[in-house]
């Protein structure tokens, strides 16, 4: 299929591109049962700002009034009368005089010690750590917004949505945006040249075998497909968004940031986007010796600092500021104590910025207890990173409380109070019909789904498998109000996933259902 | 052993080689058997190439010329890729670059980046105890993990973490202790000019207590220490693995190889022969499975077309190489970070793939254009498809170059969408490559060909 013609079946579904829908009979409803809705998010959007190589959090916001902090950082300390002062014990680095600004108007919640149990102090399995949501000891390959992209678009990927679900600035895929079924997200770094790279890609949907390298010719279809059925619409949405409402920094950061702003000015509604800035690793060097308000992390911090005021004060001028939140994070903090380089090595916990409209402002959590660390030296965590997670996904973008504890693992991550108010949940089922899972899922043996209807209507309940393909119809009929179950029985279904779609005069809503 | 066949040889080449040309395949094959071909041909020792320049050798002082160094140092690597042969001396130090990282945007000097490229080159299939030793005290890495600014009484962790993280047992053999202890053992040992010196003055001169044996321990030992772990020789075989066979790696082999890694006294010529002539890496399911690197396909493509270093134009051909291999997320001398190219998925993001494709779209339209400013020896198309026996029948030349061009093997329907690609408004019987238009037919087909996502894969 080429680009033209696979816009053509774009155009032709409402709400998105559906797959081997071929066989699927929906004549007796309006729309294909995977049809989805975008706006589920009410238009609010997440921008996560990356700072790879663990960023050095008692450099950035500095317990100025701490004796233990210049007898342990005698040669890299920032200087009291050099820190930006937050409040009586803690202030900013030098370098980060625009972060000052928002949060001097209320516009950052800074939340302090923020971490795990049992911290990894790999680069590489921490920052996995923090992009999956899992434990120190769990390994995950999903990424904790492609869980939360999965949920909010059931039918992905027979259907993807017709915006992306999720961008990210750069080439090379972040696990952030991984699910079990495949990328949820775009990878781009200039609008224009992805249109034109894409032009001359074809994506077929031939049946690959199933072999290893199947999987990888699987992969990389899968990929290509959201290239070609997305480069139009973003470059569109793009083109018509009005520029330079604001200057920005020629920094790389800042230019990443500032083509999400025009994104977001244009109307695309993709709610989740990550940008990246490296270079934090600062085992040497990071302070210019007897000029600790200087030298490589000051600058980190100032590109950090002023990229994201830019992009607050850019979205301000769009109107679209209360729409969007950004948070700041990193693999990890460094060590409490220097080393003899004029730097620090790996350590563990440390704060992180949410910046927005939305927010309360103010600073969450203790000051970095320095008497009381860790038995390698390190600051002990008083925050977990998924408490900042859970408060995002249920405050900022709606999401139920149930969802969100299910998308961060089932495990309990009390949210923080970062945002003014919580958003009303949106992610809540039609006043007229419910739908849901109502046993095992995974099953084995037999699950069952249990609906309800207020009035009488026509209801199609059915399962496709992930090709798009109808496997069975659970139900079909007009049917009074009530309560119903239907069973669904597992020895006759090849393990996977598969979809549940209730459609009904009403509404439809699709569940994923895994057999084991 | 193996059974020695095209089939076989072709999954051994596009293993082992950046690609390879109709040449080497008929090469290989005059090998009675895959051993023969292993040991006289992928795993020959030949002497070392000429140096990029003289400037190799030049004390590093400030002068501007790094970037263009660096760039004909990248230039010169590439011929080597190119020229290699059936020789996998070059894969192999690649394989240790994106194994033992710097980059060259901390390393600063191009000098001591050739210093570490020759090591790698050097010890291709050498002695890995000798090589991790070696690598400890180079100069680049002690740039780049800050060896050299460490010292005894307030030592820095970046090397020794990395050195048991990445470079020899993995995360979770070793704690926080053994790496404060390590760098302790690591310090000492400075850059002066091209050369790694050590000095006594800055050693942490003291007991060192690591994995739970102490001694006044000096950075040999801890590599000794390091690789007394079974853990280490797994370590390091699982990444062959990876590299060679699949992303995913069949532990129940890597057990294999690091038993006889560890009776070689960590040799890495008898695993490698080892792993080369199993019946694990010929598996029908490893067939196709392995996702490219940038090199691979962009050095695989030149060769496809059976060109030469010799015909090769640095300033155009190479820059044009190097532009695209950077936007494909690896240029040489300069991995993402300490932990290298992860390799396989991590190629191909939505970007990436788009580019693969206008990439090999941009090769083939130089074919027989005058006005092409890259690949001016490229083949003009109509000659390109009389290299090939079959070139009058289209669709035995339709089968020839998916053999040529292709690991994975592709649909009934894909290939007759090929050879109606190639055959256009003509129909079977009148095919000819001097039918008029018949070298945009044949164009149309390369591209199409290449634009196939199993094109990516080897």
């Amino acid at each position: 299929m080429n680009r033209k013609e696979f816009l053509q079946q774009l155009s032709l579904l409402s709400g998105g591109v559906a797959f081997g829908m071929g066989g699927t009979s929906v004549k007796a409803f309006a729309h294909n049962p995977f049809a989805l809705n975008i706006e589920a998010t009410n238009g609010k959007i997440l921008v996560l700002v990356q700072l790879a190589g663990g960023n050095d959090g008692l450099n950035t916001v500095i317990p100025y009034e701490n004796p233990i902090y210049y007898s342990k950082r005698a040669n890299i300390a920032v200087k009291k009368e050099n820190v930006l002062v937050l409040n009586s014990q803690m202030g900013l680095n030098p370098g980060m005089t625009a972060m000052k600004e928002l949060y001097d108007s209320g516009k950052m919640t800074v939340v302090q010690n923020v971490g795990y149990e049992s911290p990894n102090r790999s680069h590489f399995r921490s920052t996995d750590i923090w992009l999956t949501g899992s434990d120190a000891n769990e390994m995950l390959d999903e990424g904790w917004a492609g869980r939360y992209l999965t949920k909010l678009y059931p039918g992905f990927p027979i259907q993807i949505p017709a915006q992306p679900m999720a961008i990210q600035l750069g080439s090379v895929e972040s696990l952030l945006i991984q699910s079990d079924l495949g990328s949820t997200g775009v990878a781009f770094s200039n609008p224009t040249n992805f249109y034109n790279l894409v032009t001359g890609t074809t994506v077929d949907n031939e049946p690959v075998p199933e072999t290893l390298a199947g999987e990888e010719l699987k992969f990389m279809r899968q990929i290509a497909t959201q290239s070609v059925a997305y480069s139009d619409i973003i470059k569109k949405k793009w083109d018509s968004a009005a520029k330079n409402l604001y200057t920005y920094p020629t920094t790389n950061l800042a230019n990443q940031l500032k083509i999400v702003g025009e994104l977001i000015g244009g109307g695309l509604q993709t709610p989740i986007y990550l940008t990246t800035i490296g270079g934090f690793d600062t085992h040497a060097n990071q302070v210019v010796a007897n000029a600790t308000n200087t030298g490589t992390h000051t600058t980190l911090l100032k590109t950090v600092s002023d990229a994201v005021a830019a992009f607050q004060k850019d979205l301000e001028k769009r109107g679209l500021a209360d729409k969007v939140v950004v948070m700041t994070f990193s693999e990890f903090g460094r060590r409490v104590t220097q080393n003899g380089t004029m730097g620090t090595d790996h350590g563990s916990a440390a704060p992180v910025f949410v910046v927005g409209s939305g927010v309360r402002g103010g600073i969450l959590g203790r000051n970095p207890v320095l008497s009381d660390l860790d038995g390698n030296g390190d600051i002990k965590f008083e925050y977990d990173f998924r408490q900042i997670y859970t408060s995002i996904l249920e405050d900022h973008l709606g999401v139920e409380a149930q969802v969100s504890r299910s998308i961060m693992g089932n495990k309990d991550f009390t949210g923080l109070p970062i945002f003014k108010m919580a958003t009303s949940t949106l992610l809540v089922s039609n006043q007229d019909f419910t739908f849901d899972i109502n046993a095992a899922n995974p099953f084995i043996t037999y699950t069952s789904v249990a609906y309800s209807l207020k009035k009488q209507m026509n209801v199609k309940i059915a399962l496709y498998d992930m090709l798009g393909r109808e496997v069975s119809i659970l139900r079909q009929g007009n049917m009074g109000a009530g309560v119903y179950m239907e069973i669904i029985e597992g020895n006759r279904l090849v393990p996977g996933h598969y979809l549940c779609a209730m459609q009904c005069d009403a509404g439809q809503k699709v569940v994923r259902i895994i057999k084991a | 052993m193996p059974a020695w066949d095209v089939l076989n040889a072709k999954h051994l080449l596009s293993r082992c080689l950046f690609g390879y040309s109709r040449k080497d395949l008929e090469k290989a094959l005059s090998y009675s058997t895959v051993a023969e071909f292993v040991d006289k041909e992928l795993l020959a020792n030949r002497p070392l190439p000429v140096p990029p320049g003289d400037w190799i050798t030049e004390t590093p002082t400030n002068n501007s010329l790094e970037g263009d160094r660096y760039r004909t140092m990248t230039y010169w690597w590439y011929d080597l890729m190119l020229g290699e042969g059936t020789n996998m001396r070059e894969k192999m130090t690649l394989f240790w670059h994106n194994h033992f990282v710097s980059e060259r945007d901390k390393v600063g000097y191009p000098q001591h980046m050739y210093i570490q490229n020759n090591l790698f080159r050097r010890s291709a299939w050498g002695n890995f105890r000798q090589l991790t030793k070696d690598v400890t005290i180079d100069p680049a890495m002690l740039i780049y993990l800050d060896g050299r600014l460490s010292n005894g009484t307030t030592p820095n962790e970046n090397y020794a973490r990395e050195v048991m993280e990445l470079f020899t047992i993995g995360i979770g053999n070793y704690t926080e202790t053994d790496i404060k202890q390590a760098a302790l053992a690591f310090t000492g040992w400075q850059v002066t000019g091209l050369n790694s010196v050590f000095n006594q003055s800055r050693f942490a001169n003291i007991n060192k207590t690591i994995f739970g044996k102490t001694g006044n321990y000096k950075y040999g030992d801890v590599i000794d220490l390091i690789l007394e772990k079974p853990e280490a020789a797994e370590f390091v075989c699982r990444k062959l693995f990876k590299e060679f066979v699949f992303y995913k790696p069949n532990e129940t082999f890597v057990k294999q190889m690091a038993d006889i890694f560890r009776k070689n006294n960590y040799e890495i010529k008898p695993v490698l022969r080892f792993l080369l002539t199993s019946d694990e890496f010929f598996g029908a399911q490893y067939r196709g499975a392995k996702i490219k690197n940038p090199m691979e396909t962009t050095i695989g493509i030149l060769k496809a077309f059976d060109l030469t270093p010799t015909q090769m134009t640095p300033t155009a051909d190479w820059a044009y190489i190097y532009s695209q291999t950077q936007a494909l997320q690896q240029q040489l001398f300069y991995p993402p970070n300490v932990q290298g190219w992860v390799g396989q998925r991590d190629w191909i993001s939505s970007t990436t793939f788009v580019t693969r494709g206008s990439l090999s779209d941009y090769i083939v339209n130089t074919m027989g254009n005058t006005r092409a400013t890259q690949f001016k020896l490229i083949n003009n198309p109509v000659n390109y498809a009389r290299t090939y026996k079959t070139s009058e029948d289209a669709v035995k030349l339709v089968d020839d170059m998916v053999t040529v061009f292709l690991q994975f093997p592709i649909s009934a329907a894909k290939r007759q969408t090929l050879i109606s690609t190639l055959l256009g408004s003509t129909i079977l019987a009148n095919w000819s490559t001097s039918t008029p238009g018949a070298e945009n037919q044949i164009k149309a087909l390369l591209k199409a060909i290449m634009r196939l996502p199993e094109f990516q894969l080897a």
